[in-house]
């Protein structure tokens, strides 16, 4: 067989020739992509050629490449392996996270999209070379603060659009950049954004009293008390019915996997109807066993404890078939021998039973933990993040845990759709979410490797 | 036969390629939905542009269309918009003005909160369509006069407030509904610039005028128990429907369930609260928008034009009873209670504003509201003066 | 362990509750409120003082005590009491918060816990009279000394069990009854009048007046065609067949029914997917939004079904790679794969929609497709890795030696072994984009092109109406595939999750 070149020579050196494949393809891809559409357009394809099909022209340059690396280099062929996976992660995963950290230093929001602003619009009365004059004075009807130097303007006549940068203007006059070339109807001013550097960030930290602290406190408790919460009740139910001798084992199994396997989207909007204080139906079961009405999802604290009931209610049926299956995995015999040996059951339970099933059950709790951490659908859906609390951001109340602030900021009207922000938040939540992952990955070894060097 | 089949071919080519096509997002349903499709195949059939509806929920159009417009993504008419988006998305650069297609008979033929509302920045950005506010919808078989004053509205709301009915409900913590009580009492949202366009920088949400209002809507619930906790739109539209509320407060939208459900309502507009003026709601108008990137802007004004004249409002209002714009639709409408009720209460109100810093005022709004209505001891002095540093803060850019 | 330690430890115990106790005190605070709720009040000393306090006992038993019995000792009655402490001034502060007032038109019943706790002990009573009269009368008929004890155990786990089946259900009851009502409002404030106090108190629905309203309203204007009706018939016969076949196997054994049983299925999956593909827009003539129920349904299953093939296609040659493969940078490989998943992937939804813009994939279930792909690789290779280690090589290394390359060692010798696991990241990721509505929302414009989940989000999201008759009624048709999906395949979860993490 081959070699590899030992190392981190041989990782670099296989990255850089996958990489240099990639590349490379990917421009010659492009390239006879624009040539297709040209032809596209020629023979009367207004529209061009779709976009996706450079991913096609991309792989039939890739594939006969790959099989020529292949040969000079044999050991490459190990890595092929894993490149459709990489190829999708780059595209599909990295690619935006990219463009996400990116944003996160700019101030991208719905209103500064690097569009022109409608509002603006001036007619163009006249042109001649670089200079175009407006009907009315463009410090008013552009919008311009205080002076237009140096602003982004987009010309528009029929079909056509182009934008130039205003190198001087006197009175209702302005000089471009370069000539139009063609006769513009209508100027407006764009909104750009800018590169704003760190100010996202020193905005998150600067308001972390009114949300980056309260939020991330909350989402570390939400995610541990459900882990908890979860994996004791899964663990206690899935001892009870691994007893082969209760009889109906197997119905309770699959009546209790209900919670599980129902979509979220309707059971938690159900969770919504039945908490509510004055006629869900929660509370007038307790009102029969005299409790008075308790306000689920009005008082802060409250809605604190409904979430993480409803997420109880939705998470153990999982943690019921993870301890069903991880003690399927002890063989019936151990417990025999000991029993040979005179342990009672309960000595069994402690001395075989847990010791094993630690050793199944970190690896899902670590999964548990960080799919709860940020487990979007159950707060958004079940309080939305609310009720209002006291000296927050309105976008991070009660309930809200960093993904459902970040997504608030980004997407629902109380942020603006300040998509940079949110990318900002998103960044926080990457780094937050790495550290703690790395502190639990460190303590419980769930990546070391056994038998690997 | 050849000969046939080749100016099949080029007449079916020039169509496409000459009238075009054209998209239309509405969040319509059932027969407003109808309304659209039906003029929309009319309007293919005489002019040869294919039309094209698609169903958008409400709640998503803004945010898609910003995304999409300036991809080629999104359609050349939304049908419709409310007019507070419009600043924003005109500031995202998506809207085409449409003053230039609008004629001076056309503007002068409707309501003028109608213009105003959908002019921005000094330019009209889309063809009014419908308006809308909220009023008082009663029962008429619980009550038989809607009542003129406080007291006597109290001692109503009262006299049906038991555990079985209730007098008076709706959504407590919702900003849009809570805007009369505010107005009543002097707030408005954003002063006026001596040339009449909006200045977000004076807000007139805090102040006396504001604690007043928050207490006042405070005391709806604790004060006078009208409201219990738990009650938001879905609780007090559906104790409507279901013949225990006696009065409510809601807009057009809800009629047609409450029509469907067989009961005899009326519709007023709410008395003035103790120690403030005349109540009035906010206005919202709804119009037709016109995708500044669409390739087919003529095609698309055109249809615009002929689904808001007078003769398409009458009949709008007869498939889904929304309340027109247009003056001679609302003359031909005359005898309609529901529209002269409603009416009555837009001639009240103010229009939301449509500047983009609107969107700032809604979220802490809001949660101000759910703050002061959350526990009988909630500060409200403190609590709408936080509220308004938020929004001023927000406003200035953090 | 010495008397002095036990005292040592007591008294810095109390010492420490007491300092803790004066710290609170004198900020003016109630027990419950310093807890992490507490931090919403901006308290961030009391977190301080915590830590500060909780160092300073551990400094100080270090030098006084040792044996790690005290250690043991002294931690866990410190933490069991502060755990005590904090959920008892919870308890109170959550108490605190509870208006003493019945809910609107609630049927109150003032000490009623006590007929319910006194109902349980009548439970438990009988069940003992029961097991304890079994068991007697059995020993007497055998002559074998059997104890009360196990089948005594034996009910209280039935009557704990029932009980936990009856609560879990209970919101999954109130969805079916809503969508019998024809109301559409899931709040009821008509009187009802029942015998049952339960009814009455609007605790249980009333099943007075069903209506098939809200199903109707669901396929309202749905032209199916008669070779579809075939289709389908067909289907539902291949369905039945195997599940027969799977019972006659289970009773007599025998591999014939067993390829047969396979051939049905395959027949049943290839019917289905004939069906799913063809049924189109065109055959949704209804009114209203809902009456496209079916076609969302369609289309999540195309949307979700090919995503799940496209996940095991994508994780199979990786994961596989990462368990045998023995190249310089795999395993930083491996790590990369797993943070980069840590990234909250739906934030990036501008830019995702970008790429798919410029790829002319919007709007397009290929572009969703696509969207959906990158979240599984990660998982899926992982959980792939850990099967490939389980399996053990010595096949593969036999077929070595009989001159297999390692591409054919793969496809003919660990593929076919690797069936349950590619059902399990098939059902992973078909479970995962089911109802998923985020991104669905961003890429798909248009009922036609709806997903279910993006459908029974817009029942309740609609701008003033909230349609929950409709809503409930899709519910349960929507919910169907994926409860048959989890029940047919129950064995596959429970084994997967596992054989993913177990690694002998």
């Amino acid at each position: 067989m081959y070699r590899h070149p030992a190392g981190l020579r041989g990782f670099l050196t296989a990255i850089a020739l996958l990489g240099g494949a990639l590349v490379s393809s990917f421009l010659l891809g492009a390239a006879a992509f624009v040539a297709l559409e040209r032809v596209a357009v020629a023979v009367g394809r207004s529209g061009g050629l779709p976009g996706w099909w450079i991913l096609i022209t991309t792989t039939l340059f890739l594939l006969p490449l790959l099989f020529f690396l292949a040969r000079t280099f044999p050991f490459l062929s190990d890595w092929y392996y894993l490149l459709p996976a990489i190829v999708f992660l780059l595209v599909f995963t990295v690619y935006p996270i990219i463009l996400t950290v990116y944003l996160a230093f700019t101030d991208y929001s719905g209103a500064r999209n690097g569009l022109p602003d409608r509002a603006t619009e001036t007619a163009v009365t006249a042109i001649s070379g670089r200079r175009i004059t407006l009907a009315a004075d463009p410090r008013q009807s552009l919008g311009c603060n205080k002076t237009c130097l140096g602003e982004k303007v987009e010309l528009v006549a029929d079909g056509k659009r182009a934008r130039f940068t205003v190198t001087a203007q006197q009175g209702r006059t302005l000089e471009l950049d370069r000539a139009p070339g063609f006769e513009p109807r209508y100027a407006y001013r764009v909104n750009v954004f800018h590169y704003i550097g760190l100010r996202n960030f020193a905005y998150i930290f600067k308001n972390a009293a009114r949300a980056l602290w309260p939020v991330f406190v909350w989402n570390v408790v939400f995610a541990s008390f459900t882990v908890a919460a979860t994996a004791l009740l899964g663990l206690f139910l899935g001892v009870l019915l691994n007893n082969k001798d209760l009889k109906l084992r197997n119905l309770y199994r699959t009546l209790l996997i209900i919670s599980w396997a129902l979509p979220g989207v309707i059971t938690i909007q159900m969770w919504v109807a039945l908490l509510n204080k004055q006629f869900g139906a929660i509370n007038r079961l307790l009102g029969l066993l005299g409790v008075y009405p308790i306000p689920w999802l009005l008082d802060p604290l409250w809605a604190k404890v409904s979430v993480l009931l409803v997420n109880l209610w939705l998470g153990f049926p999982y943690m019921m078939t993870a301890t069903l299956g991880a003690l399927s995995t002890i063989p019936d015999e151990l417990y025999e021998a000991a029993k040979v040996d005179g342990a009672t059951s309960l000595d069994a339970f402690q001395f075989i039973t847990l010791p094993l099933l630690r050793a199944a059950f970190v690896p899902i709790l670590l999964a548990s933990f960080a799919f709860n951490f940020n487990n979007f659908n159950v707060i958004y859906l079940l309080t939305g993040g609310g009720p209002a609390t006291e000296g927050r951001l309105s976008t991070a109340q009660a309930t809200d845990i960093l993904i459902s602030w970040a997504y608030k900021t980004a997407f629902r009207a109380e942020g603006q759709s300040a998509y940079g922000l949110g990318a900002a938040i998103s960044l926080v939540i990457f780094v937050l979410t790495v550290g703690i992952s790395l502190v639990n990955f460190r303590v419980s070894g769930a990546l070391r490797e056994e038998g690997r060097r | 036969m050849k000969k046939f089949w080749v100016t099949a071919v080029a007449a079916l080519l020039g169509m496409a390629f000459a009238a075009g096509q054209i998209t239309i997002w509405t969040h319509f349903g059932g027969p407003e939905l109808e309304f659209l499709k039906s003029q929309a195949q009319r309007y293919e059939k005489a002019t040869g542009v294919g039309v094209q509806v698609v169903e958008v929920p409400f709640n998503d159009i803004k945010q898609k269309f910003i995304l999409g417009a300036p991809q080629g993504e999104a359609a050349d008419l939304v049908v419709t918009v409310p007019h507070d988006w419009l600043g924003e998305m005109a500031a995202a650069g998506v809207l085409e003005p449409v003053g230039k297609y609008a004629t001076k008979d056309y503007l002068s033929g409707l309501m003028p909160v109608a213009v105003s509302a959908f002019s921005y920045g000094g330019k009209l950005f889309g063809l009014p369509m419908n308006a809308e506010s909220v009023a008082l919808i009663y029962n008429k078989d619980l009550v038989k006069t809607p009542p003129a004053t406080w007291d006597e509205f109290l001692a109503l709301a009262k006299k049906y407030t038991t555990g079985d009915t209730f007098g008076f409900l709706y959504d407590l913590g919702n900003p849009y509904f809570n805007y009369g009580w505010f107005k009543a009492y002097g707030a408005y949202v954003f002063g006026k610039n001596p040339d009449g366009s909006l200045n977000p920088a004076d807000l007139g949400l805090g102040g006396e005028p504001g604690y007043k209002a928050g207490q006042f809507i405070k005391d709806l619930r604790y004060k006078y128990k009208l409201i219990p906790e738990g009650v938001d739109y879905g609780v007090a539209d559906g104790a409507f429907k279901d013949g225990v509320l006696a009065m409510i407060l809601n807009g057009p939208w809800a009629l047609g369930d409450y029509k469907k459900a067989g009961l005899n309502f009326g519709i007023a507009p709410l008395p003035a609260p103790p120690g403030g003026g005349a109540w009035g709601p906010f206005v919202g108008v709804q119009g037709v928008v016109v995708n500044a990137y669409s390739k087919n802007k003529i095609a698309a004004v055109n249809f615009a034009k002929i689904l808001v004249n007078p003769a398409n409002q009458v009949a709008f209002n007869k498939a889904g009873g929304r309340i027109p714009v247009s003056l001679g639709a609302l003359e031909q409408l005359k005898a309609d209670p529901v529209v002269k009720g409603f009416s009555t209460t837009i001639a009240m109100g103010d229009p939301m504003p449509n500047i983009p810093a609107m969107g700032k005022v809604w979220g802490p709004w809001g949660n101000a509201l759910s703050l002061i209505t959350q526990k009988p001891d909630s500060d409200v002095k403190k609590i709408i003066d936080d509220m308004v540093a938020e929004i001023a803060g927000a406003i200035k850019g953090k | 362990m010495s008397r002095r330690a036990w005292g040592a430890a007591f008294g810095l115990l109390l010492a420490y509750l007491a300092a803790q106790w004066v710290f609170f005190a004198a900020r003016g605070l109630r027990p419950g409120s310093f807890l992490v709720f507490g931090l919403e009040r901006g308290d961030w000393g009391l977190v301080l003082g915590f830590l500060l306090s909780a160092g300073l006992l551990g400094v100080l038993l270090r030098g006084r005590l040792d044996g790690t019995d005290a250690w043991r000792l002294v931690f866990w009655t410190a933490a069991v009491l502060e755990m005590g402490a904090y959920t008892w001034g919870l308890g109170a502060e959550l108490a605190g918060r509870v208006e003493p007032r019945p809910a609107f038109g609630a049927v109150f019943v003032p000490g009623g816990w006590r007929y319910v706790l006194a109902g349980y002990a009548a439970a438990v009573l009988a069940l003992f009279v029961y097991s304890w009269a079994v068991i007697k009368v059995g020993n007497r008929l055998s002559g074998r000394r059997r104890p009360v004890g196990p089948l005594f155990g034996q009910a209280l786990t039935h009557l704990f069990l029932w009980t936990l089946v009856v609560l879990v259900y209970y919101p999954v009851l109130q969805v079916v009854s809503a969508s019998f009502d024809p109301r559409n409002n899931l709040f009821s404030f008509r009187r009802v009048h029942s015998a049952w106090l339960l009814v009455r108190a609007k605790v249980l629905p009333s099943f007075a007046n069903v209506s098939w309203d809200n199903y109707a309203k669901l396929v309202n204007g749905v032209v199916i065609y008669p070779w579809q009706w075939a289709l389908l018939a067909l289907a539902l016969a291949l369905l039945l067949a195997a599940l027969g076949l799977a019972a006659a196997a289970r009773r007599r054994g025998g591999e014939a029914l067993g390829v047969w049983r396979g051939r049905a299925l395959f027949g049943f999956a290839a019917a289905l997917f004939v069906l799913v593909v063809f049924l189109g827009p065109a055959q949704f003539t209804g009114i209203g939004t809902e009456s496209k129920f079916l076609l969302w349904v369609r289309n999540t299953l195309l949307v979700s079904g090919s995503s799940g093939l496209l996940a095991i296609a994508l994780t199979a040659t990786a994961g596989y790679a990462f368990a045998r493969f023995d190249f310089p940078g795999r395993y930083p490989t491996l790590l990369t794969f797993i943070f980069v998943q840590m990234f909250p992937g739906f934030l990036a939804l501008v830019a995702i929609y970008y790429l798919l813009s410029w790829l002319d994939l919007l709007n397009t279930f290929t572009g969703l497709l696509l969207a959906y792909s990158g979240g599984i690789i990660s998982f899926g290779s992982w959980v792939y890795k850990g099967y490939v280690e389980s399996l053990g090589r010595s096949l593969e290394e036999a077929a070595y030696i009989d001159g297999a390359t390692r591409w054919q060692a793969f496809t003919r010798i660990v593929l076919p072994l690797s069936a349950p696991m590619f059902v399990f990241i098939f059902l992973l990721q078909f479970v995962g984009t089911y109802s998923e509505f985020i991104m669905a929302n961003l890429v798909l414009t248009g009922v036609d092109k709806w997903t279910v989940g993006l459908g029974l989000y817009s029942f309740t999201t609609g701008q003033f109406s909230t349609k929950w008759g409709l809503f409930a009624a899709a519910s349960v048709l929507g919910s169907l595939p994926i409860l048959l999906i989890f029940y047919g395949f129950q064995q596959y979860f429970v084994s997967g999750y596992t054989a993913g993490a177990l690694k002998e």
